[in-house]
């Protein structure tokens, strides 16, 4: 295998020689891009709609390979694309499978994304450390949306950002200031590479043996479906003292997210919050239009709740797009991951500070899809009866995270001041994520909508009686 | 020393140990309560078994008030239980059939009827009146905490014939020796070398870290304990080489493997805390209990091993976990008050477990293959039960069930003389749990124990090799690897064994569960599953992917095919 890098091979290997790419690979990649997961155009472009921006090649020590970058804008984004280079005839094993992965040929060359090559993405990871890691062995990260990922021999998970934006990735802007101010429930930075102004990869220590809070979780609930018992503290698989821990962990990273890029104290009250309720309050009354019944009616009094609110408290940084995905459960507690935001939203709103609680209602929104997620493995004759279950257990871990996020010494400071507040920001927030949700099983999940719209008329309900 | 032992001195590290109460064994003379010439009659049993060291719990004189821990003699064996001569051929006769055996040894205290402490209590000039630690007040030492709060309150308590108050970090009839003395760390080490000579393979050294008392300080794991734990080592090493030292010191992994020293303190030391993780990984159906505990096990010198158990004569102890864990075991698994003890819970294995076979043999398959040597608690390979309404610890002391015949076949005595009775209960009662009932029938658990460490005793590197975890997505499954050390002068390495790799997966779930593993780097290799020796799809460059059912595991040889 080609892991091992000697002295001299590593003082090249960063370098990038810019050129274009050999003739006819340009032609094959609007189709290939059309294939990819990640990449958020039509499926078949057409050669007009996509082009490349730069070229060149990676120098490794790789024999008889070639490693081909490019930054291509295709339908109005910008992707970075990754080409394998081998001489024709048989075709790799590696290959197998991939049809979508691969370009094609042209004369004696074999073109294919070079992530799915062992040496090649060896090599990568010496590109993006610039020399300071090796690996014996690779293996991609199965079923991600929006990157490539790749683990080297456990111990390293690198990140190549597919769709590229202008200036920094948060992901590695905030990860690496949490991290250096101290917070350890990050996967700690090893390397990144960034390329005229644009963070290209991303390689942290890769957390082995964690995992996921969403399959803890499923685990847990997938239990409590089939328990005896109904009350949810009492069943095995109870997650609740995950679920404060959790909570303590998320505290932690706000307020080491306060520590690292500041606290605004006013401009939540001033800007942003009235924008949020304006946007809010649009959002509903579209969805009280369409769904009637007594949403309609809730709406002014819970809008005019929130309204209401005096100060709304300070913001800070946030994740953005927090949720039991985000999480992973190690040997030694919680980390969490992933600091890019809601990819449909504009890179502009991702990074903007908001209230902490945020991040909490993403939370506790996942907790609930979580209950419902299961409940939708059941047989449809099941249901009925476990809707009280999958409450029990929504409200029962809800709970806990919360009690553990309160207990975070310190983490009051970046709350707003009383408890009637705190749960009117917090419901706001809570809101406005699932309206998002709504419509976004809306356009790709239409049997799921009922999650976020029975949550939008349990939150109007519940403010209604306060 | 006979040739069926072999002559491996590091033998407890592949070694499988047999926990015996000797008292609930078998009673040979009919008088109503075990003894060693019982345990005698039943080595054979054993020996089919596959046991390599019996490990007893106390036999020396006793006023009994402590299950034998509150020793009144230390040269003379329990009247009840025999004399030195059966002790004698107990020993001789378990080497023949290449079983050693250990003894508990009580270093911290004695009974408050040893000779020692009823001179040592006449006043203050005799000349015991310094083996005890005595005091004016019952200030001294105030940041040693109380050990059995259910029924201490002070460590300290006051003897009114001596005027003083005596120091006791368990019951108040167990007085602590005072190693500062230096006649009575003599006389212990003479003890030593008393139970060496007659035979006996080693001790399980009872509450280790207590041995001295400093003030400002909270009485646990001084430097001088650890001093003369070096002491006791070097005596054996010089004097009796291939004998084992097993501490029992109940803390943390980081902190007991003070006990092994360089190599130079105890060979053995016990694993507590993975103990209650492992129940908790099964409750909760996910790995990270277990995981989180062995990742925070720190590695151990070459010579040296864990001791791993179930269960034990003992609650199933609490005190390593959180107070949150805490609450949490005593809420699953004593849902009665009663069966909750100082810190822990006292139950046995298929109580704690609800009676659930499938639990129980992945339990014992995690014991089997996790890192050290496992101790086996008599009764539980055959499933027994408990009765938590007899006092104190009793509940799991009950007799061995051998037979459906009369008081568990474990005495002819009439069953009003019997020291416990055995258990009758429907669900565990001797009419059906039994050892006979257990050799009658081909797929009891009994059969299953027999067979898993046969399996075991194939593959010393679950003794002997590194343990590293398998990464999966799947909570529920715990995947780990067990390989030969590779380190040059030690280990399995140095006694010429051959690489070996086995692989673990487990399933700590209810319900059927697949997995992926990332098992390139042993890609090429063919796993053969250890109990049928069934070769299963050679391991490729892509995830090996498994499936297994509900509390299924599989135990894998990677082979080249």
């Amino acid at each position: 295998m080609g892991g091992r890098r000697d002295r001299q091979s590593a003082t090249v290997n960063r370098e990038l020689v810019l050129g274009p790419l050999p003739p006819g690979v340009d032609a094959m990649i609007p189709a290939y891009l059309g294939r990819q997961r990640w990449y958020a155009g039509s499926a078949e472009p057409g050669d007009d709609d996509v082009s490349v921006v730069t070229a060149g090649e990676l120098v490794t020590t790789v024999a008889q390979r070639r490693l081909l970058w490019a930054r291509v804008e295709g339908e109005g984004a910008r992707y970075q694309v990754l080409i394998g280079e081998r001489p024709g005839g048989e075709p790799a094993d590696f290959l197998g499978g991939h049809d979508a992965e691969v370009l094609g040929a042209v004369g004696s060359k074999y073109y294919y994304d070079a992530t799915l090559d062992p040496e090649l993405a060896l090599a990568l990871l010496a590109v993006v450390s610039d020399g300071s890691e090796s690996a014996e062995r690779v293996r991609p990260v199965s079923a991600e949306q929006s990157n490539t990922s790749l683990v080297y021999d456990d111990r390293i998970i690198l990140k190549l950002f597919r769709r590229l934006l202008e200036g920094a990735n948060p992901d590695v802007e905030v990860t690496t200031a949490l991290s250096e101010a101290g917070f350890t429930r990050v996967a700690a930075p090893v390397a990144h590479w960034r390329y005229q102004g644009q963070d290209l990869a991303f390689a942290q220590r890769f957390l082995a043996g964690g995992s996921e809070g969403w399959a803890l979780a499923l685990t847990s609930l997938r239990d409590f479906y089939a328990a005896s018992s109904s009350d949810p503290a009492e069943v095995g698989g109870d997650f609740s003292a995950e679920a404060a821990r959790l909570g303590r962990m998320t505290a932690e990273m706000h307020l080491a997210m306060a520590a690292a890029f500041g606290v605004e104290r006013r401009a939540l009250a001033e800007l942003w919050w009235p924008a949020l309720l304006n946007s809010v309050e649009e959002r509903l009354v579209r969805v009280g239009a369409e769904v009637g019944g007594g949403l309609p009616g809730a709406i002014a009094p819970f809008v005019g709740g929130l309204r209401a609110v005096g100060d709304p408290g300070p913001a800070i940084r946030v994740h953005g797009d927090y949720h039991l995905g985000q999480v992973m459960r190690t040997d030694s507690g919680w980390y969490v991951l992933d600091f890019e935001g809601e990819p449909a939203r504009a890179l502009e709103e991702r990074v903007r500070p908001s209230s902490p609680l945020k991040d909490v209602a993403g939370m506790l929104r996942s907790l609930q899809y979580a209950s419902r997620f299961v409940l939708g493995e059941r047989a449809d004759a099941e249901v009925a009866a476990l809707v009280p279950r999958a409450d029990a257990w929504e409200w029962h871990n809800r709970d806990a995270f919360l009690g553990g996020y309160r207990q975070a010494g310190g983490i009051d400071a970046l709350l707003p001041g009383d408890t009637p507040t705190w749960s009117a920001v917090l419901a706001a927030y809570e809101v406005d994520k699932a309206l998002y949700e709504l419509d976004y099983e809306r356009a790709y999940r239409p049997d799921w909508a009922s999650i976020p719209l029975g949550a939008v008329t349990r939150l109007l309900a519940s403010t209604g009686q306060r | 020393m006979s040739a069926a032992l072999g002559d491996d001195p590091r033998w407890y590290q592949r070694a499988v140990f047999y926990e015996i109460l000797v008292r609930g064994f078998y009673d040979s003379n009919n008088d109503g309560s075990g003894d060693l010439r019982g345990i005698t009659a039943k080595l054979d049993y054993l020996q089919w078994l596959g046991i390599d060291c019996l490990w007893l719990l106390p036999f020396y004189q006793s006023p009994l008030r402590d299950g034998g821990y509150d020793i009144s003699d230390f040269w003379t064996v329990l009247p009840e239980y025999g004399d030195l001569a059966d002790a004698v051929e107990l020993v001789e006769e378990s080497h023949k059939r290449g079983i050693r055996i250990i003894a508990d040894l009580v270093m911290n205290h004695t009974s408050d009827q040893h000779p020692w402490f009823v001179q040592s209590r006449e006043g203050r000039t005799n000349p015991k009146a310094d083996w005890y630690v005595w005091s004016d007040d019952d200030t001294r030492y105030a940041d040693a905490r109380v050990i059995f709060v259910d029924t201490e309150k002070s460590n300290w308590t006051f003897d009114a014939k001596r005027g003083q108050f005596y120091w006791h970090r368990f019951f108040a009839h167990q007085p602590d020796l005072n190693y500062d003395n230096p006649e009575v760390a003599e006389t212990m080490l003479d003890v030593l070398r008393y139970w060496l000579d007659i035979g006996l393979d080693g001790f399980r050294l009872d509450a280790v870290p207590y041995l001295f008392e400093r003030e400002g300080t909270n009485g646990e794991n001084l430097p001088e304990t650890h001093n003369y734990l070096k002491r006791l080592r070097k005596e054996v090493d010089d004097l009796y080489p291939g004998k084992v030292l097993l501490a029992e010191a109940n803390q943390w992994p980081e902190d007991v493997v003070e006990y092994f020293g360089d190599d130079d303190e105890c060979q053995m030391c016990f694993h507590f805390p993975v103990m209650p993780r492992m129940f908790m990984a099964l409750r909760r159906q996910q790995r990270h209990p277990i995981t989180e505990i062995l990742s925070r096990t720190p590695d151990i010198p070459d010579g040296c091993q864990w001791g791993i158990f179930l269960r034990n004569h003992d609650e199933l102890t609490l005190e390593m976990v959180t107070d949150e864990e805490r609450d949490y075991m005593w809420a699953e698994y004593a849902k009665e008050p009663r069966m909750k003890r100082n810190m822990g819970i006292g139950r046995r294995l298929m109580p704690l477990v609800d009676n659930d076979r499938r639990v129980a043999e992945l339990l014992h398959a995690l014991l089997f293959s996790f890192p050290g040597s496992p101790i086996l608690y008599y009764g539980d390979e055959i499933g027994m039960g408990d009765n938590i309404y007899l006092g104190d610890r009793d509940g799991v002391r009950t007799p061995m069930q051998w037979s459906p015949d009369r008081n568990a076949g474990f005495s002819r005595a009439d069953f009003a003389q019997l020291y416990l009775p055995a258990i009758m209960d429907p669900v565990y009662g001797y009419q059906s749990v039994n050892v006979e009932a257990g050799l009658r029938n081909p797929s009891s658990q009994l059969h299953w124990t027999k067979r898993m460490l046969e399996v075991r005793k194939q593959h010393p590197v679950f003794g002997t090799g590194t343990f590293d975890v398998v990464s999966t997505d799947n909570p529920s499954v715990l995947a780990y690897m067990r390989s030969t050390r590779t380190v040059v002068g030690g280990g399995a390495a140095s006694r010429g064994e051959a690489p070996d790799t086995v692989f673990c997966v487990c399933n700590l779930s209810r319900f059927a569960q697949p997995a992926e593993l990332p098992l390139q780097r042993w890609e090429g290799k063919v796993p053969i599953e250890l109990l049928g020796r069934t070769p299963f799809p050679r391991i490729g460059e892509l995830p090996y992917f498994v499936t297994l059912a509900p509390y299924g595991f599989y135990w894998f040889e990677l082979t080249d095919g």
